[in-house]
């Protein structure tokens, strides 16, 4: 089975519908694909780094030789469970919207990938995209983080802590 | 081993010139690298770190020369200029690369 079969899937499952005359679909194609691989589903499109950020130049040689299939949505291929709630999640946390994908993506690669610390990695991105607000940069990382990190129990547990104060608070307040 | 050399170095008449100054090859390889979907206009300038005049003046030299094409494009409402590498630009830079590489007998 080709790989594009099992992208085409995912782009489906998000109700993506591409058209390769439209710069933003071109852009979302590529940062979905690379969310997803940091994510650690196999596509078989490797992203590295270019002047665009994170880019598979291999899903660029797909979109064009099989423009199509890509957007009559072809594919026979069914995605498994965990797939689908890889779909869900990178649908309902970034929107299929260009910018925050774009970001998200740039940080992930730099995070992940290239091992940086976070202060670094939003340097990479800040020095990569200098052309978006600090707050579409700040919601963008936000929503990476929230798309490729799984909290552990200890940061749930200090997560818990952190809060319970104001829980407190909050409880107290409602009994007044 | 001397004649080898001179062979390469005769073989660079077969190159365009005008390829050759840092910011261009800079440009070529990336756009080389991104096929048809093309760069931006801001992409470029942010990610090779090329101030406006030097990168407008050598993104108009390479359109001359019929190496890149550009349009205008939208993205989330925003008019964007895009530079494309045409098939002539393609060719260019691979026959620029491979002598690069046998003249810096890195094996290709």
């Amino acid at each position: 089975m080709e790989k594009r079969k099992k992208l085409i899937a995912f782009f489906k499952e998000l109700g993506f519908e591409f058209n390769i005359s439209r710069f933003d679909d071109r852009l979302i194609a590529q940062k979905l694909v690379c969310l997803l691989e940091l994510k650690g589903i196999d596509l078989g499109y490797s992203c590295s780094l270019y002047v665009r950020g994170p880019y598979s130049p291999d899903l660029t040689k797909d979109l064009y030789a099989h423009t199509r299939e890509f957007e009559n949505l072809e594919t026979g291929t069914r995605l498994t469970t965990a797939e689908k709630e890889a779909a869900g999640e990178l649908g309902r946390i970034f929107g299929l919207k260009p910018i925050l994908l774009e970001v998200g993506a740039t940080y992930g690669y730099y995070a992940i990938r290239q091992d940086c610390d976070p202060l670094e990695a939003l340097r990479h991105v800040k020095r990569l995209k200098p052309f978006y607000s600090e707050a579409q940069i700040a919601i963008g990382i936000s929503k990476a983080k929230e798309f490729l990190y799984k909290p552990t129990r200890k940061d749930l547990e200090d997560l818990k802590k952190e809060t319970s104060i104001w829980q407190r608070a909050s409880l107290k307040t409602l009994e007044h | 081993m001397q004649s080898d050399v001179l062979s390469i170095l005769n073989e660079s008449e077969g190159l365009d010139k005008k390829v050759f100054s840092l910011v261009r090859l800079k440009l070529l390889a990336s756009l080389a690298a991104l096929g048809p979907d093309g760069a931006t206009y801001r992409e470029l300038k942010a990610a090779l770190d090329i101030n406006d005049g030097v990168l407008f003046a050598n993104l108009n030299v390479l359109k001359d020369m019929g190496y890149l094409t550009s349009e205008k494009i939208t993205s989330e409402g925003k008019e964007l200029e895009l530079y494309i590498i045409t098939s002539e630009g393609q060719g260019g830079w691979e026959r620029t690369r491979t002598w690069l590489c046998r003249f810096l007998h890195c094996g290709a």
